[in-house]
């Protein structure tokens, strides 16, 4: 299968504080990949990286062709949904200007307006709240604002950054289902960040494991659940 | 009565004045969190440039809106060569730089124009209409009226239309919008360029009252400052609202409190952004200072 994203061996850090120490990772079209590991493993600079968020050495491609020195602005039009940590909504904006901001890049017009259907089929509870401001949502309808305006950008691939944090288990599970139900319906690829390792495991197909930002194991995402010892080490469970 | 009700007309023309400059103060302070001490004189030298464009025989309705689109660009270059490169310095270098920028835009009017105050065309009469029993000059309404559209225009540009959208957001939250496609150096550049013909409206309003000088604006500025604050330094909604009460304010105490006059006024602006920063610092639209981290 060709990659969608490949990274090699990257290194990044914040000024002389080095984080990645020569990641290397690929996710298939289509796809959904685990990033997971303990707090400080370097999973939320890897998704920076690749966003143009922080300064990286080695290589990051996307479809083929690499990122390097590329603004952050240039690689989202490319096709990469990056949901940040903490959502990145805009607490000054309504739910429907958070969303107009995910499509406003988009010129076509009739697939917009289908994909918000589709969002608000997803995501009934953001169509009842579109006038208000985002800053009245509750932490899980925030998350799902974060996830429908990714969708409606139309990307290739989404990065999600702990979509599970500070969330409910009941409100957890429900946005996984939509995960899950988004990448089967609209065959975007997903990479995803996760603490929770049993949820992401379940819904990935591939999953690597970060510690002290290199990359501790990798594989088949049942494989690794299977794996005691891996369990055991690694994902705290 | 029916003076004191010509003095709040008269207070609100002045007001709205106050208003567009404030504003201009506003859509900086929220692209960047400075207040840009060049302002006034920015709208200064804009007048400057309509007041060229009339002397060489454009009629006022043309030169007016040339001087707005020259005002725009001119934010824009301002912000690329000016601002941009010390964009992510701390906030005191950047106040400091608007203060440079106040001086050498002063300076270089004075160098082009000489400081000989010259008068500035209005377009509208001297004259006063009735209206209800109230004697209102066509110029204080036409000066509400102008102001009235330039607010609305920016108001239906920031809410109703895509760039405004994402200025808003790129103002606030500009990591988060890179994140989402959003150019958002650009749109700092677009907020100076619209500041700056904000701003200019104001010169070129006050200029047939002040008369035209490179020191035009030093006076307008500390009233559009205390606008700001009244209005709560964040809110756009709170520049107008703070302008309007402003140039009440100061038109009703310089009318009818004798010891105040006409010389005192600049002491009353100064004494609202006192009084608001001591009572009510966040002012009447601002959100408590607060910030989630």
């Amino acid at each position: 299968m060709t990659a969608l994203l490949e990274l090699d061996s990257v290194q990044a850090g914040y000024g002389p504080t080095s984080v990645l120490h020569g990641v290397s990772l690929s996710v298939p079209a289509g796809g959904v990949v685990a990033l997971l590991g303990a707090n400080g493993a370097g999973k939320t600079t890897t998704l920076r990286a690749i966003t143009g968020g922080v300064r990286w050495n080695g290589d990051i491609r996307f479809e083929g062709r690499s990122l390097r020195r590329m603004s952050t602005e240039e690689i989202v039009r490319r096709g990469i949904a990056h949901v940040p940590e903490g959502r990145g909504i805009c607490t000054e904006l309504t739910v429907d200007e958070n969303l107009k901001l995910g499509s406003h890049l988009r010129r076509d017009g009739a697939e917009v307006r289908k994909d918000y259907d589709r969002v608000f089929e997803y995501f009934p509870v953001l169509k009842e709240r579109r006038r208000l401001s985002a800053s009245t949502l509750s932490g899980g309808e925030q998350q799902m604002l974060a996830l429908a305006r990714a969708l409606l950008m139309k990307p290739r691939l989404m990065l999600l950054d702990e979509p599970s944090l500070g969330l409910a288990p009941i409100v957890v599970r429900s946005i996984f289902q939509i995960i899950r139900s988004i990448n089967e319906a609209s065959g975007v690829a997903v990479l995803l960040v996760e603490q929770n390792a049993r949820i992401a495991l379940d819904l990935s197909s591939t999953a690597y494991v970060l510690e002290v930002g290199r990359v501790a194991v990798h594989g088949d995402s049942a494989e690794l659940q299977g794996n005691e010892s891996v369990r055991r080490s690694y994902l705290g469970y | 009565m029916q003076e004191f009700l010509q003095q709040v007309v008269s207070g609100l023309a002045v007001g709205g004045i106050f208003a567009s400059l404030a504003l201009a103060l506003v859509l900086i302070y929220n692209a960047m969190g400075l207040v840009n001490f060049a302002q006034g004189e920015m709208a200064m030298l804009a007048t400057f440039v309509a007041y060229a464009l009339v002397n060489r025989g454009m009629s006022y309705w043309i030169a007016f809106p040339v001087a707005l689109v020259l005002a725009f660009g001119g934010g824009i270059v301002i912000q690329r060569i000016v601002i941009r490169p010390v964009e992510r310095a701390p906030i005191l270098t950047l106040v400091i730089i608007t203060l440079g920028l106040a001086t050498l835009l002063n300076g270089l009017a004075g160098f082009v124009f000489g400081y000989v105050p010259r008068s500035f065309p209005s377009p509208f009469s001297a004259q006063s209409a009735d209206v209800l029993g109230v004697f209102v000059s066509y110029r204080d309404l036409g000066v509400i009226a102008m102001s009235g559209l330039v607010l609305l225009a920016v108001y239906l540009l920031l809410q109703r239309t895509t760039v405004g959208l994402t200025m808003r957001a790129a103002a606030h939250h500009p990591e988060a919008s890179r994140l989402l496609g959003v150019q958002v150096s650009w749109m700092l550049g677009l907020g100076w360029g619209l500041a700056s013909a904000v701003g200019a409206v104001s010169g070129i309003m006050v200029a047939p009252i002040l008369l035209l000088e490179p020191n035009m604006m030093q006076s307008i500025i500390i009233y559009a400052f205390a606008a700001a604050v009244l209005g709560g330094i964040e809110s756009p909604l709170g520049a107008v609202v703070g302008g309007l009460a402003v140039g009440v304010t100061i038109n009703l105490a310089g009318a009818y409190l004798p010891f105040v006059g006409g010389d005192l006024q600049l002491a009353v602006g100064l004494a609202i952004i006192i009084a608001v920063l001591i009572i009510r610092p966040n002012g009447l639209f601002g959100r408590a200072a607060v910030r989630r981290v």
